[in-house]
């Protein structure tokens, strides 16, 4: 895949300004990405890229609202994206998913095989590292597979309050180790 | 920056709230610089693991749909009927919403009936109901006078923070964007005179934003919605 180069704030900036050819360079640089981050969460391929249109119609209509003084343009993208897959698996679709996801199927779990790519030396990784094995995947689960508390419990076979208080502390671990 | 609000931005972020508590805690992000920074802060920090997912090549469909549904929201909002129904579905959890601002609609068109509003009894070309973006309670009304009047009367209590003020929006072109309709200090019933826009539309997007004292400092809308809708031809 050859790798596009985008200044994705300018691109938001010119989306915000009616630049239809800003969406494209932001399609062609993200466009496989959001659909990876997307699959993790809705674990269905077409589902994920319906949720990737729905997240560009989004970037388009609100372009105008990124603030490049809270963080990087991608950031706020990848929000969107995550947001947009959480939401269309828990407004009904969910169901449907239930039956082809097997409940044991660990493929299903994306948590474990994202936290071995992030790169080594990454302050992330190794903060991730310095936490307890099952309270890492807890948090892992809820980022990258969009599980709710409830589902990760379920999961794992851990209490529900065990696996919130777990996350709250992991989170509070994570942001003190990564300064 | 509190403990208590670290871990609750960064289950916001992680997607762990409830409903509930997303639509409480976005109104705190609404009013709390600070939340709103632990939010971004803990975006960046994540990051790193949207970057880790496999790249999928999109089809060769995406494109072209998404062409086709950006460029539905390009023209003259009248023209577009299907606008309305994707400007719902865009913002999350908005499909109760259109039933809540169709009912609060009709409501209002029948006061209008009953009640004409402005001098000599003229009546507005557009009325909007605005509802909260994660809840759809709705929480003022718009009308918009073919004389460039703007009247906007909230119907509930809106907490306006120290330093901050509402703002009133409105936007019938994408290519010219929003423009700023006025400031409200405070919720309460206001009449604004506007000039150099076009007579008001069927479908044209009102908003209420939280912007610094003094209004936005860009022209833009820079703060968080808090209430939005579309006008709407009174009967």
């Amino acid at each position: 895949m050859v790798a596009v180069s985008v200044d994705l704030k300018d691109a938001l900036a010119r989306c915000a300004g009616g630049d239809k050819a800003a969406l494209r360079m932001i399609y062609d640089s993200e466009c496989a990405s959001m659909i990876g981050v997307a699959a993790r969460i809705v674990k269905r391929r077409e589902l994920a890229e319906e949720v990737v249109q729905e997240v560009f119609v989004k970037i388009w209509r609100n372009a105008h609202r990124y603030d490049p003084g809270l963080g990087p343009a991608k950031a706020w993208i990848y929000a969107i994206v995550r947001n947009q897959a959480i939401n269309t698996l828990r407004s009904g679709r969910r169901e449907d998913l239930v039956d082809e996801v097997p409940e044991d199927a660990g493929s299903a779990v994306e948590a474990y095989a994202a936290a071995e790519r992030l790169p080594d030396g990454n302050a992330l990784r190794r903060c991730l590292e310095g936490l307890e094995a099952r309270r890492r995947t807890s948090l892992l689960m809820a980022y990258v597979d969009g599980f709710s508390h409830g589902e990760i419990a379920g999961r794992l076979g851990l209490p529900l309050g065990t696996v919130k208080a777990w996350i709250r502390r992991s989170l509070l671990a994570l942001r003190e180790c990564m300064g | 920056m509190t403990d208590d609000l670290i871990a609750t931005a960064g289950e916001y972020v992680a997607g762990l709230m409830s409903p509930e508590e997303q639509e409480a805690f976005e109104r705190r992000i609404a009013t709390d610089g600070e939340a709103r920074r632990a939010v971004a802060d803990w975006r960046t920090r994540l990051l790193a693991l949207d970057e880790t997912a496999t790249q999928l090549t999109p089809s060769e469909g995406l494109w072209p749909a998404i062409e086709a549904a950006v460029g539905a929201a390009r023209p003259e909002p009248a023209a577009e009927p299907g606008w309305f129904a994707r400007i719902w579905q865009d913002v999350s959890a908005l499909r109760l919403a259109t039933l809540a601002g169709a009912a609060a609609a009709l409501v209002m068109a029948v006061l209008l009936v009953a009640q004409p509003f402005g001098a000599g009894g003229a009546r507005p070309a557009v009325v909007a109901v605005l509802n909260a973006p994660n809840t759809g309670e709705a929480g003022a009304i718009v009308e918009a006078f073919a004389d460039g009047r703007i009247r906007v009367v909230p119907l509930r209590a809106i907490p306006v923070p120290e330093g901050r003020v509402l703002q009133v929006w409105t936007l019938w072109d994408r290519q010219v964007g929003p423009r700023s309709v006025g400031l409200m200090e405070r919720a309460q019933a206001r009449d604004y005179a506007t000039s150099g826009m076009p007579r008001p539309a069927n479908q044209q997007l009102y908003e209420i934003t939280l912007e610094p004292a003094g209004g936005s400092p860009t022209g833009r809308p820079t703060g968080p919605i808090l209430y939005v809708g579309r006008g709407a031809t009174p009967l």
